[in-house]
């Protein structure tokens, strides 16, 4: 039950992009088709569902003071919180990079949908901002963590297609010649944003 | 003499010796800057507690004014009972740290159930859960500060609220906060949000705990509210649940100021040793505080 | 790497400020501006415009860690594996803004707690990986430097702009400053707080509330884009 709550929350009150704006470069930059929307918005899924996990533990089992204790009890006052930021950062890079090598070599089709959008995905502020509130919220176990991720990655994911999806439909419309691409986006995306906060202070 | 930079060792080699510079620069510098940090931020502590009694002191001055201002720091468990010999000092409990080291899974998870909070509260780490109290001189009256700690929309907000010595009335509150929104929930750590905790009372006519609630529109005239900023209304329950969930365990200590017993408690207790045992308690403790019952 | 060292050797020496230099400052003012143009750093655009005093401290760190990063990673850009180069760039930067952010807490503290908050969008903040990324790595230290300045003064402006905008419609204040009169309950000077409305609000002015949110934002920055794009029309789009 606490799983379901979790991944809706992530999806609909907390989305990544309409209530807390993280991820706008990548959204707005790759949102021109409803194809290249979906793929990135897969390998979001993909990578958050990954990393959020990954840096769950290092927080737990490495950064937090005391958390090396399993180590040895001496250990036990270490606290090395203040490398949290670095540490985040470099396993999502380390960890985009890895995704990226094994696809390419296991799965050439994939790569071959995926592959340009993963090297983007790592100054994706979502991802760091996945790795951050995960730190934020203190989330009870890994299972929780990885299940925050992927839901993150699916309100990410609902919100590049849904935008797509009407960046495609307006190019047939008269939008005034300087407000055309960008500027429309950037209103609508503003005006989506204001529709989702209607989600806001629902209590699951 | 051309290296291939692309090569897989002289890969291993750059990386190695980035991450080797790099936690060096960085272990260095937090190791070399941290007593300095650690004087920085105890000072701000003690601006902040003056600052909820209302006296405004530069970084500099903080220790030696808390320290003529200061009567005697106690440090309370989860019953709101003083700690004969705490493990550290009150100054010293970070509650901040001890509210994510665990205490807020403990809050979420019993919210609403105050005995289930209190015992695990009390098994908490080794020992239960120790919270700070300061008590400081204000106009010759002895007022009582306890700081506050909570979650807000993006991190942690934390702050200190001051009883007056009638055990009821708040005298001033200064909140402050790690990244909440700018403009929004940020608002919390400015005087006009902090300003109308004055004068607002913790307990109802008929003596019933009340704590003060952070209210969209609906403070005016209220004893118990204060208007919620409007845009941050994420922060503003996050100060209401840290607010009533942390007065609230020191309940017993603000009754006994008024001179009440402490009905509920003994109510709420099972059986009549455990409440006699309570009132034994409560007397010492009036003893221990140098109350006396009036 | 000897190719792109040669071809450095053989350019003849520029002054300081050619025009390609000037260039590498003004046009990320409009021309290629780094949000409305180059779609880069919007997320820090959207979450701290809300007041002015806010978008000035965050323009003041992009723009020393957008020159500083660009610097140090122009000078290595001919020792950087390839295939690491985007783990390297983020270390660069991450370890900068932490450094910088130690060393202001424990010199200057009250500084250091306005800037706490912006570290995470310091690190994340698109404009520095993309700028380290598309120029850094394929230029020399000095051109890069005034990249990231140029940058970094593109960003600020249109940050400066959007919450110009948003603070007085949304607050009715500059710069902290209240320009419409004063609200009820707002604090005084004396320290007491006001119970009557003065200036605009006592005609019955409210402030647009919906402007401090962060969709508001959005559709500043959309407006911008607009008038801008109105004004320079090479910058339409098909």
């Amino acid at each position: 039950m606490e799983y379901i709550n979790i991944f809706v929350k992530a999806i609909f009150i907390e989305n990544m992009i309409f209530a807390y704006f993280l991820g706008m470069c990548s959204y707005l930059a790759v949102s021109k088709t409803v194809k290249t929307g979906v793929g990135l918005g897969a390998a979001v899924i993909f990578v958050l569902g990954i990393t959020v996990p990954v840096n769950y533990l290092m927080e737990n089992y490495i950064l937090k003071e005391g958390a090396m204790s399993w180590i040895s009890p001496e250990l036990a006052t270490m606290d090395l919180s203040f490398l949290s930021f670095i540490m985040f950062i470099a396993i999502i890079a380390a960890m985009v990079q890895l995704v990226e090598m094994a696809v390419e070599k296991f799965a050439p089709a994939l790569y071959a949908s995926l592959g340009i959008f993963l090297p983007l995905i790592a100054v994706n502020c979502s991802i760091l901002g996945g790795a951050l509130f995960m730190q934020e919220r203190q989330y009870a176990n890994i299972g929780e963590a990885t299940v925050f991720g992927l839901g993150s990655g699916v309100g990410w994911f609902l919100a590049i297609v849904a935008i797509a999806a009407i960046r495609e439909k307006i190019r047939y419309s008269n939008v005034p010649g300087p407000l055309r691409g960008l500027g429309i986006t950037f209103i609508i995306t503003g005006l989506m944003g204001i529709a989702f906060m209607s989600f806001m202070g629902i209590e699951l | 003499m051309a290296v291939d930079v692309n090569s897989n060792k002289y890969t291993f080699f750059f990386a190695a010796v980035m991450v080797v510079v790099v936690a060096t620069l960085l272990a260095l510098a937090s190791e070399s800057l941290k007593p300095m940090q650690k004087e920085n931020v105890a000072n701000e502590k003690r601006q902040n507690i003056l600052a909820s009694i209302g006296i405004e002191v530069d970084a500099a001055d903080a220790e030696e004014a808390y320290n003529t201002n200061l009567v005697r720091a106690v440090v309370v468990d989860a019953n709101g009972q003083e700690v004969a010999d705490p493990k550290f000092g009150a100054f010293d409990i970070d509650v901040l740290k001890d509210y994510k080291a665990g205490l807020s899974n403990i809050y979420k998870k019993n919210a609403g159930d105050m005995d289930g909070m209190k015992s695990a509260l009390l098994a908490f780490g080794d020992g239960g859960v120790n919270y700070p109290m300061f008590v400081l001189k204000k106009d010759g009256e002895e007022v009582y500060v306890v700081p506050v700690v909570g979650t807000g929309l993006w991190g942690p907000i934390w702050g200190y609220l001051t009883i007056s010595s009638d055990g009821k009335t708040v005298i001033g509150a200064v909140f402050d906060h790690k990244s909440e929104t700018p403009g929004l929930g940020a608002e919390i750590n400015q005087a006009s949000f902090q300003k109308p905790f004055e004068g607002k009372s913790i307990f109802d006519e008929s003596g019933e705990y009340t704590g003060i609630k952070v209210m969209k529109g609906g403070a005016k005239g209220s004893e118990h509210g204060v208007d919620a900023i409007s845009g941050g209304t994420i922060t503003s329950n996050g100060v209401t649940e840290m607010i009533v969930r942390t007065l609230k365990i020191y309940e017993p200590i603000f009754r006994q100021l008024q001179g009440q017993a402490s009905m509920v408690e003994e109510i709420e207790m099972p059986l009549d040793s455990a409440a006699i045992a309570m009132d034994s308690l409560n007397v010492e403790l009036r003893d221990s505080l140098g109350l006396s019952s009036n | 790497m000897s190719e792109v060292a040669v071809a450095e050797v053989k350019e003849p020496k520029e002054p300081l400020f050619s025009k390609k230099n000037r260039a590498l400052i003004s046009n990320p003012m409009d021309d290629d501006n780094p949000i409305t143009v180059q779609v880069l750093g919007i997320c820090s655009a959207l979450a701290i415009t809300v007041q002015m005093k806010q978008a000035v401290v965050m323009t003041v760190s992009v723009l020393f860690v957008l020159a500083a990063g660009n610097v140090i990673v122009s000078l290595m850009r001919n020792l950087i594996p390839n295939r690491i180069r985007i783990i390297v760039q983020l270390v660069i930067v991450a370890a900068l803004v932490i450094i910088v952010d130690q060393v202001l807490k424990a010199y200057v503290y009250d500084v250091s707690k306005a800037l706490s908050v912006f570290v995470g969008l310091i690190i994340t903040n698109c404009i520095i990986m993309g700028r380290l990324e598309a120029f850094a790595l394929a230029n020399k230290p000095w051109p890069a430097f005034l990249d990231g300045i140029g940058n970094g003064l593109g960003y600020g402006f249109i940050l400066i702009v959007v919450s110009f905008f948003r603070e007085l419609l949304g607050s009715g204040k500059i710069w902290g400053f209240p320009v419409f009169g004063q609200k009820v309950g707002a604090l005084l000077s004396d320290g007491s707080l006001a119970t009557e409305a003065t200036g605009l609000y006592a005609l019955g002015y409210v402030d647009n509330g919906l402007m401090i949110l962060p969709p508001m934002a959005l559709i500043t920055v959309g407006a911008f884009i607009w008038i801008q794009r109105a004004r320079n029309t090479k910058l339409i789009e098909a």
